[in-house]
């Protein structure tokens, strides 16, 4: 085998990204602890650098290098990108709040960018293997980061919990991963893709196997009933740690989701159909419903967080190019809304004090009518209140499940969501028509209000015109 | 009769007794010993199945340092033994009837009747001179070379996390600066002192 | 003769072995440890047999990235525990509840 230099080209943006976590890595070593803002300007320049290397190598067109372990498609490419402007807020929004509490580490941002590497070779997976060995660089950084507050009692059980839920996923897939080999005998999701057109005897090993794999998914994705994890680490992990497990991984395991059964095991669309159907339903009804009941706006987001996978499954499991393009529509704009309503938190807490009550966003208003006014943008958009961007995620994902003639799905979907949108809402009044208990101004540096508020506000942008970031999901799809 | 029967059915029974001790006995220490057990046997059976590489590595890799790593949490903990399997007999009853029908049902599906000889022949054996090391190495590092970087980087983050969970600064901590001692100069630690002599009063 | 579905029964039995024993021991984190250690050596049980079957290296080299990603997530996960025991002195499993489930 020779190396072509133009095979590397496609894997740019991956070369990139870890020769500057390298870079990051050494330089980090010689600063002090005055200088550490090096860091994490170094951190962010290489969010950008990689998002202006992935736009500048978009083809089109779909290459796959590295004997077929690798590929370059529209979708990863859309994919990565908002993945990188996804990472880069979350670590923006991170700074004040980890300067704060003494966290502001160079192992932290360097966790961070390893992550965001691993959600990368996940997007451009193209083989059981790198499928994997992506979905490990992304867990393991994550498990690290949730405990790097390590005094923290709260959050380094949550770092366990997390810890030994995700190795059990990750022994399922394999073991599911171990099966479809043993059938197809390869690991390359084009062959395996292949073999399914003509099924042999070993249908039955196969279905078995594509069952370890969706319980490994349902774990990752936090479906219900594998969502026992996601509430407790929500809840644990520092706020803006949560905030980055919230957002950017989810893009990266909607990729996961489309390479593993679509691009690889779409032959047993049947079978895969059903377990979504399952998941979908599921999800959106336990999580609509407990998030109700909880008083504490991390473990809220962590049940609408459930609901809001369950909908993506929705769009998923039609099988159709439209409901595809529907669940990436779906979770880009899940991501963007999540980063906005994680950011609000990390703007109400200050030293010593995290605003993860619900009861610490009473008279928002009072105290700051803006962010109070960002607040009920993002949670009517999440709430799926039209015109709101939500709105439209919801309405594409129903439209594609409607079409595929799974009207009960549908119907259940909106009922639920209805229930869901009550706690949304009750933020909302709780802003507006309750009195403060607290009254301490809320500070931010200037980077963290003119952020917050453009997330707020592209949201706003996004829910009147989503024409634009819906016409570039369906493009990214064919 | 044939070895390979023999020392498949050896290696598989004490696996098999191997595994089921790990999660069954009382003490840690003990599990982990069982556990180095289980590695070494399926090290056999790899060898069996002509995986000589990954035979040896698994020996190497995991029995001679995941193990000990393991060995030394257990050690340094301190963990307390008898608290800790109270209330494991009591799930013991529903967890072997499970087990046994998980099992069971395993193998209805990975059983004679899909993977039995019939199906699958089994493979002729390779020459003397093959060399399976020599075959890993050659697709590793051109056809799996994306994942191998991959699995480097891997590592890299396991060695930046580990030490980020577990390295701790004590800044009252006293160590010796080689590089000061060699440059002292006897001016820093004796100093001469001119004294007029005393006088007998 | 020794056929393929003797080794997958092997690795069945591995693999049923460690889920009873994270799904039992509700006590000791560190048995969870090495229970998914157990889980891991029975897909690589399977991969190893498919491999040899097959005469179809790509089973040897996932085995051998497997193994390579089971040390670090050991290290990972030992380090964790280390940490959660200096905060709390306990790893037994009914003890972390400060989370509800």
């Amino acid at each position: 085998m020779n190396f072509d230099i133009a095979e590397f080209m496609p894997a740019l943006p991956e070369i990139f990204v870890l020769t500057m976590a390298c870079i990051v890595l050494l330089v980090d070593v010689c600063l002090d602890q005055e200088r550490r803002v090096i860091t994490y300007v170094m951190t962010q320049a290489t969010l950008v650098g990689a998002a202006l290397l992935t736009v500048a190598l978009h083809t089109g067109g779909r290459t796959v290098v590295f004997s077929g372990t690798f590929v370059s498609d529209p979708m990863g490419d859309v994919l990565k990108v908002f993945i990188y402007l996804v990472s880069a807020m979350a670590l923006l929004y991170s700074r004040q709040y980890l300067i704060d509490r003494q966290l502001f580490k160079g192992e932290y941002f360097l966790l961070a960018l390893f992550a965001v590497l691993g959600m990368m070779v996940l997007v451009s997976a193209h083989s059981l293997l790198t499928i994997y060995l992506g979905l490990e660089l992304m867990s393991l950084s994550l498990y690290a980061m949730v405990a790097v507050d390590r005094d923290n009692e709260i959050a380094t059980e949550a770092a366990m919990k997390y810890f030994v839920l995700g190795a059990l996923a990750s022994g399922m897939l394999l073991y599911g991963m171990s099966m479809i080999y043993g059938v197809t005998a390869t690991l390359n999701l084009a062959e395996i893709a292949a073999y399914n057109a003509d099924i042999s005897g070993n249908e039955i090993v196969m279905v078995f196997g594509l069952a370890f794999v969706m319980v490994g998914l349902a774990f990752k994705l936090g479906a219900v009933p594998f969502h026992m994890w996601i509430p407790d680490v929500y809840h644990g992990a520092p706020t803006t740690v949560t905030l980055f497990i919230g957002t950017a991984p989810k893009i990266a395991a909607f990729a996961m989701l489309m390479r593993l059964l679509v691009e690889g095991l779409g032959g047993f669309y049947v079978q895969w159909h059903d377990m979504l159907v399952v998941l979908a339903v599921l999800s959106i009804v336990a999580g609509n419903v407990i998030a109700i009941a909880q008083t504490n706006i991390k473990r809220m987001l962590a049940y609408s967080t459930i609901a809001h996978v369950g909908f993506m499954l929705l769009g998923v499991l039609t099988g159709s190019e439209g409901g595809y393009a529907a669940a990436m529509f779906y979770i880009i704009v899940y991501a963007l809304m999540a980063a906005g309503a994680f950011g609000m938190v990390v703007l109400l807490s200050r030293a010593g004090y995290e605003a993860d009550r619900i009861e610490d966003f009473k008279g928002l208003n009072d105290r700051s009518p803006w962010y109070a006014f960002m607040m009920l943008i993002l949670m009517l958009a999440t709430a799926g209140v039209p015109p709101f961007l939500g709105f439209w995620a919801k309405l594409s994902v129903l439209q594609a499940v409607v079409e595929a003639g799974m009207l009960w799905l549908a119907v259940v979907a909106v009922l639920f969501s209805v229930v869901g949108a009550f706690y949304y809402l009750r933020i909302v009044k709780l802003m507006y028509f309750d009195k403060a208990d607290d009254h301490t101004p809320i500070t931010a540096g200037i980077d963290m209000r003119v952020t917050l508020s453009a997330n707020g506000l592209a949201i706003l942008g996004l829910g009147l015109f989503p024409g634009a970031l819906m016409a570039l999901c369906a493009s990214a799809l064919l | 009769m044939a070895i390979e029967p023999v020392i498949f059915w050896v290696f598989s029974t004490i696996l098999v007794l191997s595994a089921g001790a790990v999660v069954t006995v009382r003490n840690p220490v003990h599990a982990v010993i069982f556990l180095v057990l289980a590695f070494f046997t399926s090290a056999a059976i790899w060898i069996l199945l002509e995986a000589e590489f990954l035979a040896l590595a698994l020996v190497l890799v995991y029995v001679g340092a995941v193990m000990v790593l393991f060995l030394f949490v257990v050690m340094m903990l301190d963990i307390n033994v008898a608290p800790l399997r109270e209330g494991f007999v009591r799930n013991l009853w529903v967890g072997i009837p499970v087990l046994a029908i998980v099992i069971y049902e395993l193998w209805v599906v990975v059983g004679e009747k899909q993977f039995g000889l019939d199906k699958v022949a089994a493979p002729a054996g390779h020459a003397a001179d093959y060399s399976n090391t020599k075959e890993l190495g050659g697709i590793l590092y051109t056809v799996y070379m994306y994942p191998f970087e991959l699995a480097a980087v891997i590592l890299l983050v396991a060695i930046v996390a580990a030490i980020a969970l577990t390295l701790r600064r004590r800044p009252q901590t006293r160590y010796q600066d080689p590089a000061q001692q060699v440059l002292v100069k006897r001016g820093d630690r004796v100093r001469l002192v001119k004294m007029a002599a005393e006088k007998k009063q | 003769m020794i056929s393929l579905s003797h080794f997958l029964v092997l690795g069945a039995i591995l693999f049923s072995i460690a889920m009873a024993g994270i799904f039992l021991n509700r006590k000791n984190v560190i048995i969870l440890l090495m229970a998914i250690e157990l889980l891991l050596l029975a897909v690589n049980m399977n991969f190893v047999a498919f491999s040899h079957y097959h005469g179809d290296t790509a089973g040897q080299v996932f085995v051998f990235f497997i193994l390579t990603v089971a040390a670090a997530e050991a290290a990972i996960g030992l380090a964790i525990l280390i940490v959660l025991f200096r905060n709390r002195r306990t790893i037994n499993v009914d003890h972390l509840n400060s989370l509800k489930g």
